[in-house]
């Protein structure tokens, strides 16, 4: 058992700025992280073999990123690096699966900055070698410095699309086209005064559609993918418009030749652990589903438990910096140890607000017009795992089974390696549809243990008591039996 | 979702193994019957179960019901057109020191003079009839009756059975008051009121709580079970494996996912409702398990939960007419009542229709609690 | 999909090989695995059980599983949290982890 005064999950720009926090108020610091390297998703790096010259548009976050990761070197911070924090056994313990490193940390308070991962949305051909996530596509670019294709197509919904697309033509891929579900261009100009609250965040913006234009890609916005092609890889995909309703136009179908798919709906984040501990969450579909309820401190609904960054709202990357050391400073107000605390508050809350207006203006800008429940052919897989499609749990409902438990154990939904991350959100929003009933009312089958699946073998490092065996195991086990 | 009925026949209270067997047969006999279900039929105890159906790990007193309930198990399919995902791989049950080679002996002897036969494994013939098994296994005995079912798999069948044989399966259907009427009994649910002739209590872990309601005192206490299931793999583990210490049942499905339980104690319990995991009794079952099949060690831990095993204070069966209430009965706390579930439920069937059952079941009624 | 590296600015070092299904690889120290078979243009990295269709590289962030394959003998192996090795034997997976 690791003690710590602060515990933090997650060592993206949240985890890593509330490490940086932290140490300033002389808090000592755990850090756990399931990759082998920190960063997370938006600072994550190649691998430390390749030799950069720093002069690359790819290496252009490189600087911060080092500064960032300065603070693992600190005397006061352990990070646990290859390690998936699996449980939370009770509020202030983490429970760690790290190989023969495995543990359990006990915490005064906890940073829960898990981040995010796509937002899944099932269409015919969606599990075709080839076509991958916006996420999956940056995570090759930044940790591999590779591309998935000649000829792309990026189509979903939200602002990474176009920074998919942007990095994409820079680093040599035909894109052949864009394909945003909202009408964008239409609502630029009601857009602007809060997108001028952050100039340097717009500047970025105008960069990435610049780069799009100076390549000649076509920007098709108010459409959708609506099916993947191809028998061992795609090798097409058919988009149409969304009408004012939010349908979608099959009449007006058209094909676009590509070898690689990449495809993004937005993010959701992963408030696996929240959930086992029981936060009070909130559903909130523009910052990506179901959300910690956090004080204007940021903390969760269990005392001591705080959360920030993607994790907890998405917001990208410059929100989750600054929430992370919000979210430290108010954890070491709590444990009495903050310095500065309302000079930091306000310089930090000052920043966060302008930012928030730029993330609301892009909300808007990005809203989704589409029913994508309306994607779905009876065949379309909605969970990959265990290989359950759409006409299979319309199939239950017809027979009677209706309600998300029932749903998830009579087609086994949910229940593979992904643990729901993949088909949850299609399965709520199917049965909300069916019951007439918002997704907020919904009762969702139980987050189990662990967050993420882990080793068994990684459990038997930790050093326990020897159990006292039942003498007769029959007998009921709370009743001691001579 | 079925509308509660005004009246019935016979009137279940839980839907989980015990209840819905009981309504199956029942119905089957030509009688209508209801189930009423507090949350999600098969919600509980018995859909959260590991599935063994291990005939050797119980107790002498049920054995010959376990064994009928596996004959009735594997005839699911044949006689409802039910698909439980039964499987008859056989089972080891084993000893890993001196002490459990002396109780598995002492079981072995026990379980001959009752007529059950189980066959003794060590040295090179355990290691050839399971080259999985770890180092730490001294013995084992074999018992070709062991089997599994799927639990969901098993729930899904029999509601969709007993639905197709006129079962009225209703849940959300909480009940809060029982009143004696001249005929039978009017039960008020959560959703509604309907009336019954003759009232059959199947509510697990909360047997107590219902009987209560009749005034009734059953002594039952909770256990609270946990299980895990790891990532699918190639098939590896052929049998169904338990342990003389009763700390270990551990089998692979058809689908490769390995599940491991043992009774090892999760956080919780009736009173708070929450039934959550216990991290050292957890890391305990896990190292039992990778203890005897190594192998497991590979595998990913996808999901551990837990659930409630109501328990008689005898951990017998609580079977049979609830004392000084006619036409009342209790079917519940059967210690592994998935497993005998069936012939449980065919056994109630034959005493609420013909006054008596084919297997002597006096021993197991309520009554024996009434001094 | 064919894949390719981008080398702006980048020196990835010496070259090794590791064999998918028999078949050679190149990849560069650092690269996972399935990284290197999308640079190859390999992209299917098992079959399914139910319906036996192809799957690969998704999430890149190892969450899906679907770029699980049989590397040395182990099956259910996440290809893109895995380092590439010299000579490492990479094998498409089928249904719950048999080798192809
Ligand atoms: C795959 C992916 C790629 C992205 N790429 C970009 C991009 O290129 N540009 C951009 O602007 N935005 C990108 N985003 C958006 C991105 O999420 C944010 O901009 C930013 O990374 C948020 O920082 P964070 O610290 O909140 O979360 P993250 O950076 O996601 O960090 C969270 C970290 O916590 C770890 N973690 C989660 N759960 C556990 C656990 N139980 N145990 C241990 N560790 C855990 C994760 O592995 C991760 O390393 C991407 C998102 C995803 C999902
Ligand atoms: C984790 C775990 C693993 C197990 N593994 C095995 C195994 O491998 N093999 C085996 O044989 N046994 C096993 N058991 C035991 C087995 O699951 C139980 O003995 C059996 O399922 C009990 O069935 P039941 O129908 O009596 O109870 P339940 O399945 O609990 O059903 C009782 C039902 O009554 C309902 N109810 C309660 N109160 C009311 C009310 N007032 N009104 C209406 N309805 C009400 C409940 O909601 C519940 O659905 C295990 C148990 C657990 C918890
Ligand atoms: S691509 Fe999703 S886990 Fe590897």
């Amino acid at each position: 058992m690791i003690d710590t005064d602060l515990a933090i999950i997650g060592a993206g720009a949240a985890g890593l700025a509330a490490a940086t926090e932290a140490v300033e108020h002389g808090l000592t610091v755990t850090i756990a992280d399931d990759n082998p390297r920190a960063g997370g998703q938006y600072f994550r790096q190649p691998p430390l073999p390749f030799r950069r010259n720093g002069q690359s548009w790819f290496d252009k976050e490189a600087t911060r990123a080092n500064a960032l990761f300065d603070v693992l070197g600190h005397p006061k911070v352990t990070h646990i690096p290859d390690a998936v924090v699996w449980n939370l056994p009770e509020p202030n313990v983490l429970a760690v699966a790290a190989g023969d490193r495995s543990t359990r940390v006990r915490a005064g308070a906890i940073v829960v900055a898990t981040g995010a991962h796509d937002r899944p949305v099932p269409f015919p051909g969606w599990t075709l070698p080839g076509v991958i996530t916006a996420g999956g596509a940056q995570n090759l670019l930044k940790g591999n410095r590779m591309v998935p294709g000649r000829r792309i197509v990026v189509a979903g919904n939200g602002p990474l699309l176009f920074v998919v697309g942007a990095s994409l033509v820079r680093a040599g891929v035909d894109v052949a086209a864009i394909v945003e579900a909202a009408p964008v261009n239409a609502r630029l100009t009601a857009a602007l005064p809060g997108l001028l609250a952050a100039p340097k965040l717009l500047r970025q913006a105008i960069d990435y559609r610049w780069t799009l234009l100076r390549a000649g890609v076509p920007v098709r916005t108010g459409m959708t993918a609506v099916a993947a092609h191809g028998e061992e890889n795609v090798n097409a995909v058919s988009i149409a418009p969304i009408d004012g309703e939010g349908r979608i136009d099959r009449n007006r179908i058209e094909r676009v030749d590509c070898d690689a798919l990449v495809v993004g709906f937005g993010l959701t984040p992963s408030v696996e652990l929240m959930r086992l501990i029981g936060c009070d969450l909130d559903f909130h579909p523009a910052r990506g589903g179901w959300l910690p309820r956090r004080s204007t401190g940021f903390e969760t609904s269990v005392p001591g438990v705080f959360a920030a960054g993607d994790g907890a709202a998405i917001g990208g990357v410059e929100i989750a910096l600054l929430e992370g050391r919000l979210a430290a400073l108010e954890a070491a107000v709590r444990l009495g140890r903050a310095r500065d605390a309302s000079v930091r508050r306000a310089a930090l809350t000052h920043k966060l607000a302008r930012i928030d207006r730029f993330r609301r203006a892009i909300e808007r800008l990005f809203a989704a017009p589409c029913h994508y429940l309306d994607l779905l052919a009876d065949d379309t897989v909605v969970c990959r795992c265990e290989e359950v499609t759409a006409g299979e749990l319309k199939m239950r409902g017809r027979e009677a089974w209706t309600s998300m438990v029932q749903l998830k154990s009579t087609t086994r939904l949910a229940m593979g390696r992904c643990q729901g991350r993949n088909c949850m959100a299609t399965l709520a929003s199917l049965v909300a549809q069916s019951m007439g009933e918002p997704i907020a009312k919904l009762a969702y089958p139980r987050t189990r243990p662990p967050a993420r699946p882990i080793a068994l073998g990684d459990l038997l490092h930790e050093p326990i008591a020897p159990p006292e065996l039942p003498a007769d195991p029959h007998l009921p086990r709370g009743q001691k039996v001579t | 979702m079925a509308d509660l009925p005004k009246d019935t026949d016979i009137l279940v209270i839980g839907a989980g193994i015990a209840g819905l067997c009981s309504a199956l047969y029942l119905a089957r006999a030509g009688r209508t019957v209801a189930v009423v279900e507090r949350g999600e039929p098969w919600g509980d105890a018995s859909g959260a179960n590991a599935g063994t159906l291990s005939l050797q790990v119980k107790r002498p007193e049920v054995l010959h019901i376990t064994r009928r309930a596996i004959e009735l198990w594997q005839d699911f399919k044949a006689d409802f057109g039910i698909d439980v995902g039964f499987g008859r791989p056989g089972g080891l049950r084993v000893a890993t020191n001196a002490r459990e080679v002396d109780m598995l002996r002492h079981s072995q002897a026990e379980q001959r003079t009752l007529g059950i036969e189980v066959e003794w494994l060590d040295g090179n013939r355990l290691r050839d009839t399971a080259p999985w098994l770890g180092p730490t296994v001294l013995a084992a005995t074999w018992c070709d009756w062991d089997s599994y079912s799927s639990p969901l798999q098993a729930g899904r069948a029999l509601i969709d059975g007993a639905r197709r044989d006129g079962v009225a399966v209703i849940g959300g259907a909480a009940v809060t008051a029982i009143a004696k009427e001249t005929k039978g009994y009017r039960v008020t649910t959560a959703l509604g009121v309907i009336a019954c002739n003759t009232l059959v209590i199947a509510a697990g872990a909360w047997s107590g709580e219902v009987a209560a309601i009749l005034g009734v005192t059953l002594p039952v206490s909770a256990d609270v079970n946990m299980l895990s299931v790891t990532e699918p793999a190639p098939h590896l583990i052929d049998k169904v494996v338990t342990h003389i210490g009763g700390i270990l049942s551990l089998k692979q499905y058809p689908n490769g996912t390995c599940l491991i339980g043992g009774g090892w104690q999760g956080q919780g319990g009736l009173a708070s409702g929450r039934k959550e995991i216990d991290h050292e009794q957890l890391m305990h079952n896990f190292r039992v398990a990778i203890g005897v099949v190594p192998a497991l060690a590979n595998l990913r831990l996808v999901r551990s939960w837990s659930g409630f095993e109501g328990v008689a204070a005898d951990a017998l069966p609580l079977f049979g007419p609830l004392p000084g209430r006619p036409a009342a009965y209790v079917n519940a706390c059967a210690r592994g009542g998935y497993s005998q579930g069936p012939a449980l439920g065919l056994l109630m069937a034959e005493l609420i229709s013909a006054g008596r059952t084919s297997l002597p079941m006096e021993r197991f009624y309520p009554a024996r609690f009434a001094s | 999909m064919t894949g390719r590296r981008v080398d702006d600015g980048l020196d990835r070092g010496q070259p090794f090989q590791f064999f998918l299904d028999g078949e050679a690889i190149v990849a560069y120290p650092g690269e996972s695995i399935a990284a290197a078979l999308v640079a190859h243009g390999r992209n299917v990295a098992r079959r399914t059980t139910r319906a036996d269709v192809p799957r690969g590289y998704f999430c890149g962030m190892g969450v899906c599983w679907d770029c699980v394959m049989v590397v040395n003998g182990t099956p259910n192996v996440r290809t893109c949290r895995t380092e590439a090795a010299p000579n490492m034997k990479v094998q498409t997976q089928r249904g719950v982890g048999e080798a192809s």
